[in-house]
């Protein structure tokens, strides 16, 4: 039987390779993906141990408030560090200061860009043990304008030992010169990270906290073990710090990364899964297909006295092995995929540091299994109805497909429907912790059935789509189209990997332009600001606070309200909490008081929004416990409960510029986003106030001055960004469903070899034999693209109404978009029909008409 | 003996319901039957081969499938084709048919020569001028028998002439399985239909290819009758292979190849002569 297989492997290759084309591609980006990010996640790693290798305890303050970023502390004292260089076993103790800065190029610009790796203020030490940093031109840094760049900022600057820098701080631009550059062991600079050095008062002073350092790092004797003197150091450090060994700082820094990478690494997965969801499609037809031209080859196995299970075996082992090779070729391919995406990450800025590919064992066992799995899962139905091949069919005509239209059918599918509809329900509208994978699960679900129901349906489908072409195509299109109805299962499943892909794209496609939409709405409807200044960076280099105040003083300026950003705990979650003048916001975006008053919040109070009162039943004179990093009060009243459009997804906490300024460190002491109010807002009154506020605004690194217009134009251009990448990596599930149309119509053009050799014999001219191929193709193509927007456009309706509280208020379907995927889809059963078309046209209609 | 004819027969000499114009043949062929030639002349030919040779392979698995054949196909008349296996007699009608190419000498259908034709006219010859029954498989298995039978002039995007193709179907006696699709209709069924749809475009001549090879002897026997009829009543030119002496017994003429060469013909065949000469080829 063994034998039997292998034989049918080789008769069968050709129609194996759309199976192996399918799952290669699929298990390629998942091993790529795995082994991109490992082999990032395995530099960074490095990167940390190399930076941190000479660290054996680190001192640092107990005070952590969690943020979506990672964990962020206060700063401990600086009279912590004599205590700790007073402890017996340690070599040397320095304290570190480590900010965000940003080192801006000759042109004013930041060397490195918003969404680009982190430029980092260090402070520099003196002790040989603790400073990786070595000066290769020039000397240390000492004095308030003296700094020390790193070898590859001074390479992009391009800076040299004597230049004038400009760097962006929290206050603002200040200008420093350079005293030297120096390399990190034998790096230009930390991974892609940039640093400026400074002597440890001018570092101190910059982050705005003189006395303090981030954490104090500690060097033992030799001899001395990293636990034994965290023990000793622990037992003399005050209240409010702990110490922790180097091993675990930097397993901690490792983790954190990890986290991140993590988030990337199964948002890419996801896109694997579905590419390998619409191959098994693939699978599934390509074996049903077989199984059924071979129905008189296993009858005849049947009858020479092979077992059901050694006809299922035999199949199952078939898949098996194209499974395993496919996967293989897949990781291969995967492995390919991650070294040029590296290379080009590279090539286009993304400077991240030094990634030699690493190939973990992990990456090629998973998506080998996986990989094979899939592909034996799809061939389990086509063997088992191989297996039940009857020894009599060797005997008979060729055996007729069923139609597939049973009640059974359309009784699960329909089953399979409601109980997508409830997973999905449930994990949009219920309060389950587990929504996604609800959501997930119904939508699979709902797939599923539309799968099972669609023999049933693709027959009339085929029929109304045909029909267009039928009545005025002429024979060839009548003739299409009773091709595509032939065979309704396979027509459907087909379809159905087409489905699956498009179904995304419309659903993606429909919640973005809802959110787009609502977008709008809202900035129309709530924001009366004429300008807004926004910034590409955060934290300690988004916008100085003075420049708020530079912009209030403009003649052309009524008002100008700063919102800044800092963090907390309240109620035990990490939260982000907004920071503005109440009164001077009020004025520009369209905040309603629904209880309380917004404009009166005082230093003791937070301000809440409507829809989190009513979830957590909370209201005015309620109290909140809070926990920021400068300490601070540890609980708010609520003083008020607001409601407000914008910005959608609903702003949060919100504290007045006084209270932010005492919780938050000074480095965190900016604004994300300043709203100008003018006094002239008519058209001439805008355009005149735009020269005196660009020139404030220039001043700022990364600043950028928008009209409302452009605001709102800036807004929806990040959605339409996401959707790029979202539709780029739904491209290889379509890619691979376009590769199942080729498929079927190459396996049924073989079936028919002597149907199309009569109708050339009768007279159907090649012409004529391409076309009623391409409208074939056409049919299917659309028939999954009909229904695989159809549901699209459910999901992105259900998804829109379950955000209704979000801020996405209206909902909006992108007639536009839509046509032209239907039109995409069209030209693509077009491009599927190419080669199989011309196989079919190419036919030798004499061979075709004299084979049995 | 065979039964007596069931099908409807017109008058002799009974006009067509049809404009000669569209029928160029049948003017002659009414002819023909009026006054029948003793022999074929050129000017009579539906087709007719000249020196037609075909050569598969080369060296020592060199076949001369055909070796300088030169023969007729009168109009409005039934010829058989007989031989035993590998004679070349299905190469011959492949090749009159335009579905096969000659290695020399040439063809004519009408007054065509197929070999001055290229890949698009020879299809256009076929679908316009020529018609097909082959041993099975003769129906497109999706459309219903009538979309077969007009399948041809709907490929020429010509519309069929509706009396015609009436008269065609009543005829093979088909009226009421019209509606259905191939895999409905019985075996003799099925050659009906591909016996109607081989005489519906009004071809110049009509190919079979073993017509009944697949049949049995009763439906066999009400196709070749059909044949017979289509000749007769419709001055229809028809080239038939066979290896069946009860089938060739229906044809005006019989045309024996052996080794790719015309080794003897009969006229007005009987079964019995038909027979007799193949025993003496040594089939």
């Amino acid at each position: 039987m063994l034998k039997v297989t292998l034989r049918g492997l080789l008769a069968h290759k050709v129609r194996l390779i759309a199976t192996g084309v399918a799952v290669i591609l699929g298990v390629a980006f998942m091993a790529g993906t795995q082994v991109l990010t490992s082999s990032i996640s395995a530099s960074f790693d490095k990167i940390f141990s190399d930076v941190y290798s000479s660290i054996d305890v680190v001192v640092r303050s107990s005070n952590e408030v969690e943020t979506p970023f990672g964990s962020q502390r206060d700063r401990i004292s600086d009279t912590v560090l004599p205590t700790v260089q007073a402890v017996s076993g340690v070599d040397a103790a320095e304290g570190q200061v480590f900010g965000q800065i940003r080192v801006l190029g000759r042109d004013n610009k930041p060397l490195v860009s918003g969404n680009g790796p982190p430029n980092f203020l260090l402070n520099w030490l003196t002790s040989p043990s603790l400073n990786g940093w070595t000066i290769v031109d020039g000397t240390t840094p000492t004095g308030p304008d003296q700094v020390v760049l790193d070898a590859k900022s001074a390479k992009d600057g391009p800076f040299a030992v004597g230049d004038t820098v400009s760097i962006l701080v929290t206050k603002g631009v200040q200008q420093f010169r350079v005293v030297g550059v120096a390399k990190f062991g034998k790096l230009d600079t930390w991974g892609g990270a940039q640093a400026a050095l400074f002597d440890t008062l001018t570092a101190q002073q910059l982050v705005g906290q003189p006395g303090t350092f981030d954490w104090i790092s500690v060097s033992g004797d030799s001899g001395v073990s990293q636990t034994t003197l965290t023990e000793r150091v622990a037992a003399v450090t005050p209240a409010g710090t702990e110490a922790i060994t180097g091993a675990e700082f930097t397993s901690e820094n490792q983790d954190a990364f990890q986290k991140i990478i993590g988030i990337f690494n199964t948002f890419l997965l996801v896109f694997a899964l579905i590419a390998l969801f619409v191959g098994s499609f693939i699978i599934y037809n390509t074996f049903s297909i077989i199984v059924a031209q071979r129905t008189k080859e296993l009858a005849l196995l049947r009858a020479l006295g092979a077992s059901r299970r050694q006809v299922l075996s035999s199949v199952l082992l078939e898949a098996f092995a194209v499974g395993l090779v496919a996967s293989f070729v897949g990781v291969g391919l995967g492995v390919l995929l991650a070294m040029g995406l590296n290379a080009l990450m590279k090539s286009i800025g993304f400077s991240g540091p030094d990634t030699p590919i690493i190939i973990p064992a992990s990456a090629v066992i998973s998506s080998v299994v996986v990989g094979t799995l899939i592909t034996l899962a799809s061939a389990i139905l086509p063997a088992r109805r191989a297996a039940s091949i009857a020894p009599i069919a060797a005997m008979r005509d060729v055996a007729v497909e069923s139609t597939g239209a049973s009640r059974r059918r359309v009784i699960i599918g329909a089953a399979m429907l409601l109980g997508g509809a409830v997973s999905l329900w449930f994990g949009l509208y219920g309060n389950s912790d587990s929504a996604l994978q609800l959501v997930g699960f119904g939508a699979f679900l709902v797939f599923m059935g539309f799968t099972v129901i669609g023999p049933v349906i693709a027959a009339p489908m085929a029929r109304a789509l045909g029909w267009p072409m039928a009545r005025f195509g002429g024979v060839s299109s009548r003739i299409a189209r009773e091709n595509a109805m032939r065979n309704p299962k396979r027509t459907a499943t087909t379809a159905s990997a087409l489905m699956i892909g498009v179904g995304l794209v419309g659903f993606i496609s429909v919640t973005a332009q809802s959110l787009k939409v609502s977008l709008v709405e809202a900035i129309d409807t709530s924001v009366t600001a004429e300008y807004v200044i926004t910034t590409d960076s955060f934290g300690a280099t988004a916008l100085p606070l003075t420049l708020t105040d530079q912009i209030t003083a403009l003649p052309e300026v009524k008002v100008a309200a700063a919102v800044g950003a800092g963090f907390a705990t309240i109620d035990g979650k990490a939260k982000v909490v907004l920071g503005t003048d109440p009164a001077a916001l009020q004025q520009v975006v369209a905040i309603t008081d629904v209880s309380g008053s917004f404009a009166d919040l005082s230093d003791s109070g937070i301000a809440i929004p409507k829809t989190m009162a009513s979830d957590k039943h909370l209201s005015v004179g309620d109290t909140l416990a809070v926990s920021f990093l400068q300490g601070g009060p540890s609980q708010l009243t609520i003083e008020s409960i607001y409601d407000t459009r914008f910005p959608i997804q609903g702003p949060g906490y919100f504290i007045n510029a006084q209270l932010f300024a005492q919780v938050t460190p000074p480095d965190q002491q900016t604004a994300q986003s300043i709203y100008v109010g003018l006094n002239d807002t008519s058209d001439a009154g805008i355009a005149e106030a735009r020269q005196p506020l660009e020139q404030l605004v220039s001043s700022v690194p990364g600043a950028k001055l928008q009209s409302i217009k452009e605001f709102t134009k800036a807004q929806t251009d990040q959605a339409n960004q996401f959707l790029v990448i979202v539709y780029v990596l739904l491209a290889l599930a379509l890619i691979i469903a376009i590769i199942g149309v080729i498929n079927t119509l190459l396996l049924s053009v073989y079936e028919r070899t002597r149907e199309l050799g009569l109708l050339r014999a009768v007279g159907m001219s090649r012409r004529q034999v391409r076309a009623s191929i391409r409208a074939e193709s056409v049919i299917i193509s659309l028939i999954g693209t009909i229904i695989g927007l159809g549901i699209g456009l459910v999901f992105g309706w259900a998804l829109v109404q379950a955000l209704y509280d979000q801020g996405i208020t209206s909902f909006a379907v992108p007639w536009a978009q839509l046509i032209i995927i239907v039109l995409i889809a069209a030209l693509a059963g077009v491009g599927a029909a190419l080669y199989p078309a011309r196989r079919a046209a190419r036919l030798d209609v004499l061979r075709a008409i004299s084979s049995e | 003996m065979l039964p007596p004819q069931q099908i409807p027969q017109h008058p002799k000499g009974q006009a067509l319901p049809v404009p000669s114009s569209l029928f160029p043949n049948r003017l002659f062929a009414v002819t023909a039957i009026e006054n029948p030639p003793s022999s074929p002349s050129i000017a009579d030919a539906a087709a007719r081969t000249v020196d037609a040779c075909k050569v598969y392979g080369a060296g020592d698995t060199l076949v001369n499938a055909l070796d300088h054949v030169t023969v007729e196909f009168e109009r409005g008349r039934f010829t058989a084709i007989m031989g035993p296996s590998g004679s070349g007699k299905s190469t011959l009608m492949h090749c009159v048919a335009g579905l096969d190419t000659l290695t020399s000498g040439q063809i004519f259908i009408g007054d065509v020569d197929l070999s001055s034709l290229n890949e698009r006219q020879l299809t256009r010859l076929r679908r316009d001028t020529i018609g097909f029954v082959f041993q099975s498989f003769n129906l497109v298995p999706t459309l219903t028998a009538a979309e077969n039978i007009t399948l041809p002039m709907d490929l020429a995007g010509t519309s069929p002439d509706a009396a015609w193709v009436d008269t065609i179907v009543s005829t093979v006696n088909l009226g009421d399985r019209l509606k259905h699709r191939p895999s409905e209709l019985s075996g003799g069924q099925q050659q009906r239909v591909a016996v109607a749809r081989a005489l519906a475009s009004k071809p110049s001549i009509v190919f079979a290819d073993e017509p009944t090879g697949n049949l049995d002897s009763r439906s066999g026997g009400e196709i070749l009758k059909f044949m017979r009829t289509a000749v007769d009543e419709f001055a229809q030119s028809i080239v038939m292979v066979t290896h069946d002496p009860v089938a060739a017994s229906y044809a005006d003429r019989v045309v024996f190849l052996a080794d790719g060469r015309v080794v003897d013909e009969i006229l007005n065949p009987t079964a019995e002569a038909v027979l007799e000469r193949q025993l003496r080829f040594g089939v």
